[in-house]
């Protein structure tokens, strides 16, 4: 057998046990799981194991002293896995910053690989539309009827229209997420409206393409490279400096990827970019030229891959802002900073589990009296919007981004 | 006791006692089995569990391909215990590979019949994708593929098997004296029974002696000389597999060392030095422990950072060849029969051997043990199969008829093969039984009690060689109590008994972990200390017990 051969044949080897290789760029991951003492600090402040109990989800301490152990047996954890919302309270809470998000993710890898039948079947179709779209929501079938509803959203928002630009070395790239580009349209054309009032230079990617997230938190680590791959070529070809989005999940996802493959261009949630970038003072000049806002009352969701996966300080940001906001009154809850249950795609295959992570939310949401929420992802929204509708609750939720645009002033 | 006369007794409970209890017992003999301690608590327990090509041993083409005959028959026989290890030994210059060819060559000669591929070179880019973490400047690799088996399942296997064809198991009997008549012969095998604090005697004309590196003491009851050399080897335990493939290298005294995934563990040994010391207060060294992470760092340079759990250490009864270094003593085993030179007649002692032969030893001493008795009955051990692995068991299937988490089925599966569906079935009557007791592992407190009913156990260590119970990162942690207070109850133990357990179980951890404690186990240990001096208040407890060799303190 020359080498190539027995490279193969080793392959097919390691693929008959079960065993992926660690990844050079999962190696601290993996050491961080090492440190687990088992003192089950996590266990109480796991969302899930809160909602469902430990028999149906054994929770971040089981992930990391039983079943991340053994990759041959990574199989026999999918009952379990996939139940991790990826919120990473376990690891803020942990005294050993143990990465159990990640180690999820590690795990689903192998077992997307290995035992494809035991993926959970919602996920599956999610990779099928990724692997068609590069998407990970159906598109529109029909472009004017997506225009159509884009326009009515923002008719009834009151958020002005401004046609999409695309060029190149624009200091930005504005990238909307998924969600936000096919579904919560209102939230790309509020990040654009934003953006255009401060006078960013900022581009749109020619054509729009996943930021792997999906992929890589159902295991389906190839996809997720090649959709890395492709995203730091677009970001490349644009030869922007700074890459800006309104989803949560995509900020941590983007920041993680431009420090892996060496992008060259930080990535950042509008928040820290208004904060950072265009500084309290501009954004309070322009919050205070409204005539006569309504009052309103709100309260605020933060989302996991902000607090958690990028820094709590973003939160921090989102409410300066919101002070600095005539008319808004805030009113926190005390569960805030919990999941709301949509993370690590549960919503996608276990949508009671994730909705019944959110009841924590939604009770003490209730007790805060606010009439509405905000909170500065697309899917925190729209998983936290559904459960209340359902509920009855008349508790209305936007996206801050969308909230912020409705309360600048009109361009001069 | 029920019967006192038996056609052969055979002492020791490591793979060599067990083996030849199997084999004496499903000829039909009349067996007992005595240890002095538990199944597997002694060589076997601290062995790498690896049923070898045997290719270190190239130079006895004899014991490779009884070795590799071996593997066959573990494959056939125990099945649900084995495993597979896929291993890179990385090369860092071309006299490695030089030296190396011999090797390559004579463990390809048996590849056929053990079902994996001859020995082939890798580049260092494959190499790499397959093990990121060896050192960036390796030139090559050879790969190549080993069976591993579970050595307190199968010894635990092999004493069941032989119960259920008729042997008595008798653990907690140490054997002290023989008598023996004016011919010479032995007569009867007296032990101490260690549980009731009683001398026994049974009646035999025929003693296998098993007891490994005790065989010289147990010969010397019968004012037997027997020639032993004895070799201390130890290991390092990490808490999980840290790498992807086992990994073997040269060490710096040129013996190789290894890095195998071992179940959910990983294991560097081993060290091979001579010993006169009690095998069962050995621990592992500082110098040991050295020289097995200097080594293996030497292609795998951030193995100091991955977490030891503890240490290891045993020690192995070889033949006694002197004047020689450890690796160019035969791998081979000896059955000294003292009778044929004018000693004991009808003891029969084992000098050498592995544990991968240890079915081969069995057998060869059963065919003298069945002549000694005039009968002449052919050996099945390869061809029956073990407890257990009689069919594929559908872990996802039981998963959902019992409610239970796939991966602990997935881990009593390896342990118990079909036979799991004993333990399931005591979760009908009582599903809080589900519980996990053991969480590193897991283990749920309906094995522990099947395990308690069936297997024999009289202690917490013993429940831990069965069931892995407290082989974790925690080290026993969390299940210490848990379990104690099932073993307490299924046994009938009294409060200072409970206690007394607790604290050997303690100790026996302590024994390996304090060698080795360091990083990442600091934190462990002291989160142990708190829960058992600081909430457990065990420092302080009055029980009669006695410090243990290892332990330091007043
Ligand atoms: C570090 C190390 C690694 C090894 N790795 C491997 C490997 O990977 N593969 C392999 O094939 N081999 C390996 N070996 C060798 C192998 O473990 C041993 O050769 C084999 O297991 C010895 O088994 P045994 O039953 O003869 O001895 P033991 O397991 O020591 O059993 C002897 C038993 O006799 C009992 N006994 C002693 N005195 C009395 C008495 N008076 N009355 C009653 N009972 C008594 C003891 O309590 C003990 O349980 C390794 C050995 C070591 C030390
Ligand atoms: S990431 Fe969140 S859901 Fe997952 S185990 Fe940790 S706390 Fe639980
Ligand atoms: S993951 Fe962290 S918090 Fe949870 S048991 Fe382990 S060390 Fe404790």
């Amino acid at each position: 057998m020359d080498e190539n051969e027995a490279f193969e044949y080793v392959k097919s080897t390691l693929k008959k046990e079960k065993i992926t290789p660690y990844h050079s760029d999962e190696l601290e991951i993996v050491k961080s799981i090492g440190a687990c003492i088992n003192c089950g600090l996590c266990i109480n402040h796991c969302p899930v194991v809160a909602s469902v109990g430990l028999d149906r989800f054994s929770g971040p301490r089981s992930i990391a002293v039983e079943l991340s152990r053994s990759p041959p047996e990574f199989w026999a954890t999918a009952d379990k896995v996939y139940l991790c919302t990826g919120c990473g309270t376990c690891r803020e809470v942990c005294p050993k910053n143990v990465n159990i998000p990640e180690i999820v993710n590690i795990v689903r890898a192998n077992i997307f690989e290995h035992r494809p039948d035991l993926v959970p079947k919602g996920l599956m179709i999610v990779k099928e539309i990724i692997e068609e779209h590069n998407l990970a929501f159906e598109p529109w079938e029909d472009k004017e009827e997506k225009e159509e509803s884009r326009d009515m959203r923002l008719e009834r928002l009151g958020i002005p229209y401004i046609p999409d630009v695309v060029k190149e070395n624009a200091e930005v790239l504005f990238y909307p997420g998924c969600q936000a580009e096919e579904r919560a349209q209102e939230v790309r054309e509020a990040a654009k409206a934003i953006l255009d009032y401060f006078d960013v230079d900022y581009t749109l990617l020619d054509e729009f393409s996943c930021c792997s997230l999906p992929s890589h938190l159902m295991g389906d680590a190839k996809t997720a490279r090649n959709l890395a791959h492709q995203l730091k070529g677009k970001v490349k070809k644009l030869g922007v400096k700074k890459v800006v989005t309104t989803c949560a999940g995509c900020t941590s996802n983007l920041a993680d990827l431009s420090v892996r493959d060496e992008w060259g261009a930080p990535a950042y949630h509008l928040l820290e970019y208004l904060v950072e970038e265009i500084g309290f003072e501009k954004l309070a000049d322009a919050l205070k030229k409204v005539a006569k806002p309504n009052d309103v009352h709100v309260s605020v969701h933060d989302p996991c891959h902000l607090i958690r996966h990028t820094s709590r300080q973003v939160m921090e940001h989102a409410l300066n802002i919101l002070r600095l906001m005539p008319g808004v009154r805030v009113t926190e809850s005390v569960e805030h900073d919990n999941c709301c249950g949509g993370g690590g795609m549960v919503s996608f295959h276990a949508s009671e589990v994730a909705n019944s992570v959110v009841q924590e939310n939604m009770m003490a949401l209730e007790k805060t009296g606010a009439e509405r929420l905000v909170t500065p992802c697309p899917l925190c929204t729209a998983q936290i919007e559904n459960n209340l509708f359902k509920s009855g609750s008349s508790i209305e939720v936007d996206d801050l981004t969308v909230f912020i645009a409705q309360r600048l002033p009109k361009k001069e | 006791m029920t019967d006192s006369k038996f056609d052969v007794v055979v002492i020791g409970g490591g793979s060599t006692g067990t083996a030849v209890a199997r084999d004496c017992a499903m000829r039909g003999l009349r067996t007992l089995l005595l240890e002095r301690d538990d199944i597997a608590s002694a060589t076997v327990g601290t062995c790498a569990g690896m049923i070898s090509s045997g290719l270190k041993y190239r130079d006895e083409p004899d014991i490779m391909k009884m070795c590799s005959t071996e593997v066959v028959y573990w494959n056939h026989i125990a099945r649900h215990i084995v495993m597979k290890n896929p291993i890179l030994a990385p090369l860092l210059d071309l006299s490695d590979a030089a030296s190396d060819s011999s090797y390559m060559e004579s463990y390809s000669e048996h590849v056929e019949e053990r079902d994996v591929p001859a020995m082939m070179f890798l580049t260092p880019d494959a190499t790499l994708e397959i093990e990121p973490m060896l050192h960036p400047e390796i030139i090559a690799s050879v790969y190549y593929e080993e069976y591993f088996i579970d050595p307190f399942r199968l010894c635990l296997l092999q004493a069941l098997d032989a119960r259920n064809h008729g042997a008595e198991i008798r653990t907690y009997c140490e054997v002290i004296d023989f008598e023996i008549n004016d011919k010479q012969e032995i007569e009867g095998v007296i032990f101490y029974n260690r549980v009731f604090g009683t001398t026994e005697r049974v009646t035999t004309k025929l003693v296998v002696n098993a007891a490994g590196p005790w065989a010289h003491k147990v010969a010397k009851s019968a004012k037997e000389e027997l020639h032993i050399r004895l070799n201390k080897g130890a290991h390092v335990i990490f808490d999980r597999r840290i790498v992807n493939t086992g990994i073997t290298v040269k060490a710096m005294d040129g013996r190789w060392v290894y890095l195998f995934p071992h179940e959910n563990t990983t294991l560097l040994g081993t060290t091979a030095l001579d010993t006169w010391e009690d095998p069962d207060t050995l621990v592992a060294s500082f110098d040991e422990i050295e020289y097995l992470l200097q080594s293996m760092e030497t292609v795998l340079p951030s193995i100091r950072e991955a977490r030891i759990i503890r240490t290891m250490t045993g020690v192995r009864p070889l033949v006694p060849d002197f004047k020689v270094p450890e690796r160019n003593v035969t791998r081979g085993y000896r059955i000294v029969d003292h009778g044929e030179n004018d000693g004991t007649k009808g003891l029969l002692s084992f000098l050498g051997g592995k544990l991968v032969t240890c079915r081969h030893m069995a057998e060869a001493v059963t065919d003298l043990v069945c002549e000694k008795l005039g009968k002449d009955i052919a050996c099945t051990t390869h061809e029956k199969p073990l407890p257990g692995n009689e069919d594929d068991v559908d872990i996802i299937a039981l998963s959902k008829e019992y409610d239970i988490s796939l991966h602990a089925l997935e881990r009593m599966r390896a342990r118990r093969g079909t036979e799991m569906l004993k333990v399931l079935e005591m979760t009908k009557e009582h599903p809080e039984w589900k519980t996990t007791i053991c969480t590193c592992e897991p283990i749920i407190e309906a094995e522990i009690r099947l395990s308690i009913r069936e297997e024999f156990p009289q202690t917490l260590n013993d429940l831990r060689r069965r069931l892995r119970l407290g082989t974790g990162p925690c080290q026993g942690t969390f299940c210490t109590y848990k379990a104690a207070s099932i073993l307490s109850e299924e046994l009938g133990l009294a409060g200072d008994d409970f206690l007394v357990d607790i604290l050997d179980f303690r100790a026996e951890r302590w024994k390996g972990i304090r060698q080795s404690m360091r990083g990442e186990q600091l934190a462990q240990e002291e989160l142990a200390q708190g829960m058992y001096a600081c909430v457990g208040n065990l420092d302080q407890s009055d029980v009669d017990y006695d410090l243990k060799p290892w332990e330091e303190g007043h």
